[in-house]
């Protein structure tokens, strides 16, 4: 089995989640998005993006449907539900706290 | 997600499957255009999308099992797997689940009677709140002893606990005015009986505070049982007059069906309630040493909590030491215990109900050992199908799961024919259960049950799939599908794994017979026990001839009436064809009929003459007032001196007869014979003379012993009570017409009851016992055979596996002796392995079982020793027969194999 640990899959969700907020997209879409944005950095793997897609689905953070993709391909779109939104602000709280809490870590060491 | 939308959604599995296979298409589609966009021809921009996905079948099933309705749709599939695996195999599945359904029957069967009597709070409104209160004289080792009205109110007012107390008296009452004289158990208690413990009434109303009266009021209030049986559930019964020992009472209200007086009765349930202040005519005035009272029930103010509540009563008692000096001799030190109700009413049983729980569940979990041994033999057959999974991109947690669905499946299976097994037949077993267990009527099958009984399912379920899921998970790849074909030998980690299941295997059996065997070498000392008496050949019946609370209503009053009707009716016995002996006594041996020992002994404070006032305190013997052929009748045997004659009657010297207990408790370096008691403190009494001493007699059951006993002749001391013992050959249940004939031809208004033979009650005394040894001597051997079973299964593979190997030596010139030891060695070692383990958890916890021994020591030699040499010597005879096979290995054959 593939390596999941929890905060690969928080931060997967936190990556989407904000991807979503600009909009509805498909999965390909965010790959995209979050590679580019990122300057390449930051490369989600389809493996755990798709199952993590789902998962989101599931517990109704985002909702899904069919649409067509820019060059007319069908292609199933992903939106932010209310909920999602909720997700976003409280992972996007976490993580802030996250890396000031590094931050000062290693501030500290030097 | 609500039930509902999930079944919804198994309906959608087709389109989710689509969905997601076009969702991931799109995906590879759009990265391939993208990479021709970016200039690689297209194959290559295929090759690198799809090079991306890695394996992009695991990718499907992750992301589906990622919804819901793909989980489903995995655990549908295993299952349907699964089923086929068990279907292909049909003699291993129904084995499986026909000792599944077995074990987790008797597991809810017993568990129900657990559940019931041990875990469910009394069916009283706040039953933590509810006590038990003992009086008790630690200094001269008596407990339970009786109490006056003056410290009954010391409880209500000066304590300060208690939100109510009241007094209980339960006893035998004659029940007239209907059809047939019954004789039944009556609860005599405070006007708050009913407030106390919550009750509400079927109909009519319940006696209360505002009907004190303090004496009696004759006010009853009657059980469900009774108002059907002798009512017929008469909606008009309020207001009708009941008869109780003669006594008119008014009835005034039906108790609930499942009402239950919380407490010990002579037999049944209580039937009818009456209320009583304790402190006016039929009662002698209330003076603090008049001690009349036998037992009380407490209810605690809120938020007081037990121990606080035990703190202020023990220094209550301390201060009431130190008011009333003359009532509590310095040497008693009297003092007051409560107890939790509930423990009062099931603590006795808790011993043998848990030993039993303990009991089925070690053969559940044996059973399941079982289960496991051949799940792995399965598996190992299995190496190859599992090893090709593996190798077509299976991850390992998917077939531990796979694994684990079908055992989950075989578990609920075998559980749920256990449960149904076990609802099925719960009457029919209850019918086994020893009757004197309290609380038998509120067994039943309930979610608790259900859910120990699911508990235990999933239990046995995980215990036998766990190891070979992970078994079969651990298989290396290149291993199993390089040697998979041809058994090779004895791979060493599914040994071990096997080795271990039968090591506890042996240990659990082995744990059971030291407890069966116990509890066995119990049942045959308690019945070797010599009773002091010949039980054969003698029927006994009882009467009563009930105390009214109007002397004048009383037609037996005093000595010369009693003996006069004790006269007639020895007379009358006698006169019974097949009769040859008659008697008389207040107490039968055994059981002690006498109703004022409910529950314990009625034991009486008594002087001894030439012995200082001040030591009567602590001087104590059990009455029991008997006619002049009685100790014939039992076939006791008189010691010295001489049993009673009919000249032993009112107005000559009082006499009396002691037992040997009471001889060496209070004559220990004196001749008895000859020496005087007087019962009570009362010195108007006379002096009583011992004129006979006889070995003892068992009165309160085979277990206990040493308590002391005085025999008076009942035509010098009449008794209310009174049970006839008969010597004859005819069974009782044809001498029961003519002894209830005889005796209503002398009074119609007496009831007769518990007509049965002395073998009988002997044998009842022992019912409770017998059930348990029987019941865990039964699981023992079933256990011995699922463990022999077991070890012969594990050496037959291993010598299958190792036949090759087994060739060689033998070829090498290893003797046929060698090839016996080798195998049998292993079985010895496994077996010595199991029963050492077994031994020691036997060894550090048979004292529990202690309270539920006599004449054995937990710790007994014999069982100690008997116990594992017996499972030793069948797990010898178990392998004996593997090796034997494993000796007659062609060598030629076997390395022709190879």
């Amino acid at each position: 089995m593939k390596p999941k640990s929890d905060v690969l899959q928080g931060t997967l969700a936190l990556l989407v989640l904000k991807t979503l907020e600009r909009g509805a997209m498909h999965g390909y879409g965010i790959t995209l998005h979050i590679q580019r944005v990122s300057s390449e950095v930051l490369r989600v793997e389809e493996g755990s993006l798709y199952p993590a897609l789902h998962r989101m689905e599931q517990d109704g953070w985002i909702s899904a449907a069919w649409g067509v993709s820019e060059n007319n391909r069908r292609a199933r779109y992903y939106q932010l539900t209310a909920k999602g939104r909720k997700q976003l602000a409280e992972e996007e709280k976490n993580w802030a706290r996250l890396t000031a809490a590094v931050g000062s870590v290693l501030q500290f060491a030097q | 997600m609500s039930l509902l939308s999930r079944l919804a959604g198994l309906l959608k599995i087709r389109r989710l499957e689509r969905d997601v296979e076009e969702e991931l298409r799109a995906h590879l589609e759009m990265r391939a255009q993208d990479n021709v966009a970016a200039g690689m021809s297209p194959q290559e921009a295929r090759y690198d999308a799809q090079r991306r996905f890695g394996n992009s079948t695991l990718l499907k099933e992750d992301t589906r099992a990622m919804d819901i309705v793909g989980w489903i749709e995995t655990t549908g599939q295993d299952l349907r797997y699964a089923a086929r695996m068990l279907r292909r195999s049909p003699g291993f599945t129904i084995v499986a689940i026909l000792t599944l359904a077995l074990g987790v029957g008797a597991n809810t069967a017993i568990f129900s009677i657990v559940n019931a009597v041990l875990l469910h709070s009394l069916p009283y409104p706040d039953p933590d709140r509810l006590v038990r209160i003992f009086f008790n004289e630690p200094g001269v080792g008596l407990r339970d002893v009786r109490f006056s009205k003056p410290e009954l109110d010391d409880l209500l007012t000066r304590a300060g606990v208690f939100e109510d107390v009241s007094p209980i008296y339960e006893g035998s009452e004659n029940l007239t005015g209907v059809k047939q004289p019954e004789r039944i158990d009556g609860v005599n208690g405070s006007f708050s009986y009913f407030s106390m413990l919550g009750v509400i009434p079927q109909i009519g109303r319940l006696f209360g505070p505002q009907d004190f009266a303090p004496g009696f009021a004759p006010l009853a209030v009657i059980s469900d049982g009774l108002w059907r049986r002798a009512y017929g559930a008469d909606p008009n019964v309020l207001g009708r007059t009941i008869r109780i020992d003669g006594d008119p009472f008014t009835i005034i209200g039906v108790l609930p069906r499942g009402f239950r007086h919380p407490g010990p009765t002579t037999s049944g349930d209580a039937e009818v309630f009456c209320p009583f202040g304790f402190s006016a005519d039929p009662f002698p005035p209330p003076m603090r040493g008049t001690r009349i009272l036998k037992s009380g029930i407490g209810r605690l103010k809120p938020g007081v909590t037990l121990k606080q509540a035990q703190a202020r009563l023990t220094t209550m008692a301390a201060e009431l030491r130190h008011d009333f000096p003359t009532d509590y001799p310095p040497q008693a030190q009297w003092t007051i215990e409560i107890q939790p109700l509930q423990e009062t009413l099931v603590g006795k049983v808790r011993p043998m109900l848990l030993v039993l729980l303990g009991a089925v569940i070690l053969i559940v979990f044996i059973v399941s050992l079982n289960i496991a041994n051949l799940l792995l033999a399965r598996a190992s057959g299995r190496q190859q199908e599992m090893a090709v999974r593996l190798a077509l991109g299976a991850s390992r947690g998917r077939l531990v799961r796979q694994m684990l669905t079908e055992s989950m499946l075989l578990s609920l299976i075998g559980g749920a024919a256990g449960i149904a097994t076990a609802a099925g037949t719960l009457g029919f077993i209850l019918r086994y259960v020893p009757s004197n267990l309290p609380r038998l009527n509120e067994v039943r099958i309930d979610w608790v049950v259900l859910a120990f009984a699911l508990l235990i399912s999933i239990l046995t379920g995980l215990v036998f799939g766990l190891a070979p899921a992970l078994h079969s998970a651990k298989v290396a790849l290149y291993a199993a599908i390089r040697e998979g074909s041809v058994g090779s030998g004895y791979g060493t980690k599914t040994g071990r794994l096997r080795d271990v299941l039968i090591v506890s295997e042996l240990a659990f059996a082995v744990i059971l017979m030291v407890g069966a065997g116990l509890l066995l070498r119990t049942l045959r000392d308690l019945l070797q026990e010599n009773p002091g008496f010949s039980p054969t050949q003698v029927v006994t019946a009882n009467t009563w001839l009930g105390v009214p609370n109007d002397p004048k209503a009383d037609p037996y009053l005093g000595i010369p009436g009693k003996a006069a009707f004790d006269r007639e009716l020895l007379r009358r016995m006698k006169a019974i064809p097949g009769v040859e002996l008659a008697a008389i006594t207040s107490a039968l041996p055994i059981t002690n009929s006498n109703p004022n020992a409910v529950g314990g002994l009625a034991m009486e404070g008594l002087a001894i003459q030439d012995r200082p006032v001040e030591s009567s305190q602590d001087l104590r013997a059990e009455r029991i007032r008997i006619s002049p052929d009685y100790f014939k009748v039992l076939q006791a045997t008189l010691l010295r001196g001489r049993s009673f004659t009919e000249g032993d009657e009112n107005g000559k010297q009082p006499v009396a007869i002691i037992d040997e207990s009471t001889a060496r408790k209070y004559w220990p370096d004196r001749e008895p014979l000859g020496r005087q008691v007087r019962f009570g403190k009362d010195p108007t009494q006379p002096w009583i003379t011992i004129v006979g001493i006889i070995k003892d007699i068992k009165n309160e059951g085979l277990d206990i012993d040493g308590v002391p006993h005085i025999f008076v002749s009942v035509y010098q001391d009449p008794s209310k009570q009174v049970s006839v013992a008969l010597r004859t050959s005819l069974p009782a249940n044809l001498l029961e017409p003519q002894i209830r004939h005889e005796i209503q031809s002398i009074d119609p208004g007496l009831p007769v009851f518990n007509v049965v033979s002395m073998n009988d009650i002997l044998d009842r005394s022992l019912a409770s016992r017998r059930f348990s040894a029987d019941l865990v001597g039964a699981f023992a051997g079933l256990a011995v055979l699922l463990a022999s079973i077991g070890i012969y299964g594990l050496l037959a593979y291993m010598v299958g596996q190792r036949s090759r190997e087994i060739g060689l030596r033998l070829a090498l010139g290893a003797q046929r002796a060698d090839v016996l030891r080798l195998v049998m060695g292993r079985g010895v070692v496994l077996a010595g392995l199991g029963i050492a383990a077994g031994m020691i958890f036997s060894a550090s916890t048979a004292s529990t079982m202690a309270s539920l021994l006599y004449g054995v020591r937990p710790h007994d030699p014999a069982v100690f020793l008997v116990a594992p040499l017996l499972l030793l010597i069948v797990a010898l005879l178990a392998s004996y027969i593997p090796a034997w096979r494993a000796t007659k290995v062609d060598p030629i054959a076997a390395l022709r194999e190879a």
